[in-house]
């Protein structure tokens, strides 16, 4: 077992606060989107870098996905990816609120996945005392094995990854799409430092 | 005299954050599970005055336990803590019979002023 | 117009002597010095506050934009989408993002980089920030970033790319498709073909002595044949055909949804084309033909590469009987 890899209190611990996050993210969302969120627990896998790989490599149909930098104090930092397949994105922009003939496909997507990330990042940093920056989300160039490379071309080495399979039904519809947390080494380091203090505070 | 309490949630972390906020003179007689299922067999079994349930879990979740309450007839005050906190949520809970919807992460004033409010201290 | 609360904690901790006005100060002059736009609207979305980069760029009185409507102000904005998503920032309490990539500029601001583009406008990375305060509603910062190098220097990049992409496709020399993307071609339309059981043929087409020719005139002359000849058979081609340069003097055309007799009477205009085109080389008429071999996919062609063979035997036996002549790969099996 390395460094890396969380205690079963800290999973557990994180497990909670991630929950925490999720469930007022989409309060807020269902207040801003004006309709009913209903959300499935999301669930938690933290893997390393070699597992991930295959866990994308095996996703089928994966038609994009999006990129945002997130950063906060205590060098707790990363790289949210979001990723949809092609049967959930076709209406984002009436989730929106916007009308299809406003903005792209890649624009929804794009809003979509920042609304959805610094939500719920942001719910989760005020959790540990926190707070959070964060880059413009990207819309990565042709997804076709462009995620493994975009991953080794990353700006840092990210030795853990937190998988959160987020489930959005929406009133009469759902769509569904892949939170993929990428975390490197310090950060890791950082946040048990931080799950350690909340479990010591029990 | 205190009651006969049961926490039921899938976390670790979440029950005990819950115990930590009971009155200190509960916290005695505190019985825990980590499921719907295991909660539903201690309720038959056993007389629980007090359950404090989350509502997102594996197998049998939170909105199970509350029907099997209602099926069983137990006489027992549940509060459901949770962090899936929509109003929707909120209202199917109460129209399932419990107490008091709680949000996460519980906070021991919070809790305590429910519990003085449903006569329970 | 900068959040002080980050500086002044910053303050406390580095022990630093500045006082909460010399912040104030330093503030207010980035955010006057910055090349950035800056704007802060209220809830309505007002403006409330602009920084010198955009008094300077927009060439707007300050009298006349603080208080107004951000729409009035900027009548280019697309009112409905960005009230939108400043509804956005205010409610979810969250940054929001606008790249360039999708929009070119949401503001019409002239841009100042000394390359030309083909925007008058300035291109445009914005940022929607949501600012608390002391003050009971909530404020919008709007950053506005000119990107339009990194936009210009993008669109050059492209290009060259797609011009790689294209050298790597095409035949140096020719100008027709090199022999590896004809060859992907072919496995593209053998499936296609094959999925829609449509016809396909190929043609197969050889110089004949070419080696000759270089040999009396000179590699120059050869090579002024070989493109002579490539634009040539181009001009007889349909759009859909694929015609590609297999090898020296040899190349290869591939024919969808044409089956032998097509294929057969195409050849022939070829060969008798080439036969009688009027080649010259330094004044000097030059005469060339090619013997052609041709093949249509059947059912029981196995692969691309079987077809290939076909075409090839065929195009043997046009050498073998004689030259300057068309041979099917039916008649052979036939033969």
């Amino acid at each position: 077992m390395s460094e890396f890899h969380l205690t079963e209190d800290q999973q557990d611990c994180l497990q909670e606060i991630i929950n925490i996050a999720m469930g007022q993210a989409s309060d807020q969302l269902a207040r801003y989107l004006d309709t009913f969120v209903y959300l499935k627990v999301p669930s938690i896998e933290s893997i390393g870098a070699k597992d991930l790989l295959q866990t994308l490599s095996q996703q089928k149909n994966t038609m994009a996905v999006v990129s945002q930098g997130f950063f906060g104090y205590e060098g707790i930092r990363g790289e949210a990816l979001l990723s949809y397949q092609e049967e959930d994105s076709g209406r984002i922009a009436d989730l929106l609120g916007y009308e299809p003939d406003e903005l792209s496909k890649d624009e929804q997507l794009i809003d979509i996945s920042s609304i959805l990330t610094t939500t719920f990042l942001n719910v989760f940093a005020r959790q540990i005392d926190n707070q959070m920056s964060y880059n413009a989300p990207k819309l990565l160039p042709s997804v076709q094995n462009s995620l493994s490379e975009h991953l080794q071309e990353m700006t840092f080495n990210w030795d853990l990854a937190l998988k959160v399979n987020i489930s959005y039904q929406v009133t009469d519809y759902s769509f569904n799409c892949n939170m993929i947390l990428l975390i490197p080494e310090t950060a890791i380091v950082n946040i048990k430092h931080v799950l350690d203090r909340i479990l010591a505070e029990f | 005299m205190s009651p006969s309490v049961l926490i039921c949630d899938d976390s670790n972390m979440a029950r005990k954050q819950v115990l930590r906020s009971l009155p200190e003179q509960w916290k005695t007689s505190v019985q825990t599970a980590s499921n719907g299922a295991e909660a539903l067999t201690i309720l038959r079994d056993n007389s629980i005055e007090v359950l404090f349930l989350d509502l997102t879990m594996p197998g049998i979740d939170g909105i199970g336990v509350l029907q099997g309450i209602n099926k069983l007839n137990l006489n027992c005050s549940v509060f459901v803590i949770s962090a899936d906190i929509q109003p929707e949520m909120q209202a199917k809970v109460k129209a399932l019979g419990a107490k008091e919807f709680i949000r996460k992460p519980v906070k021991a004033d919070v809790l305590i002023n429910h519990l003085q409010q449903h006569g329970l201290l | 117009m900068f959040d002080i609360n980050a500086m002044t904690s910053l303050k406390n901790t580095s022990k630093s002597a500045l006082t909460e006005p010399v912040i104030k100060q330093i503030n207010i002059q980035i955010a006057n010095q910055i090349n950035t736009g800056v704007l802060v609207l209220d809830a309505e979305f007002n403006i409330v506050l602009w920084n010198r980069f955009l008094q300077i760029h927009t060439d707007k009185d300050a009298a006349n934009i603080i208080g107004q409507s951000i729409f009035i102000a900027f009548p280019e904005l697309p009112e409905r989408w960005l009230s939108r998503k400043l509804s956005a920032v205010l409610q979810l309490n969250t940054p929001s993002f606008c790249s360039w990539q999708q929009r070119h500029h949401l503001f019409e601001l002239p841009h100042t980089r000394p390359i030309t583009t083909d925007s008058e406008f300035m291109a445009q990375n914005c940022t929607f920030l949501p600012i608390e305060t002391e003050c009971k509603h909530k404020h919008i910062c709007i950053l506005i970033e000119d990107v339009t190098d990194v936009c210009h220097y993008q669109g050059q990049l492209q290009k060259t790319l797609e011009e790689l992409a294209q050298m790597s496709r095409i035949d140096g020399l020719t100008q027709i498709y090199n022999r590896r993307h004809w060859q992907e071609s072919l496995v593209q339309e053998y499936a296609k073909s094959r999925r829609h059981t449509k016809n396909l043929s190929l043609i197969m087409l050889d110089l004949d002595l070419f080696k000759l020719l270089n040999d009396n005139y000179g590699h120059q002359c050869g090579d002024m044949v070989l493109i002579e000849i490539s634009a040539l058979i181009s001009s007889l081609l349909r759009v859909e055909d694929i015609f590609g340069r297999y090898g020296g003097e040899e190349f290869a055309i591939i024919l969808p949804e044409t089956n032998l007799t097509g294929a057969m009477e195409l050849a022939q205009r070829i060969c008798h084309s080439i036969a009688t085109a009027q080649l010259k080389y330094n004044g000097q008429a030059i005469k060339v033909t090619v013997s052609l071999g041709v093949a249509q996919l059947s059912e029981q062609t196995s692969s691309y590469e079987e077809l290939i063979t076909h075409a090839d035997l065929a195009l043997y036996q046009a050498k073998s009987q004689g030259r300057n002549q068309v041979c099917s790969a039916t008649n052979m099996a036939t033969n």
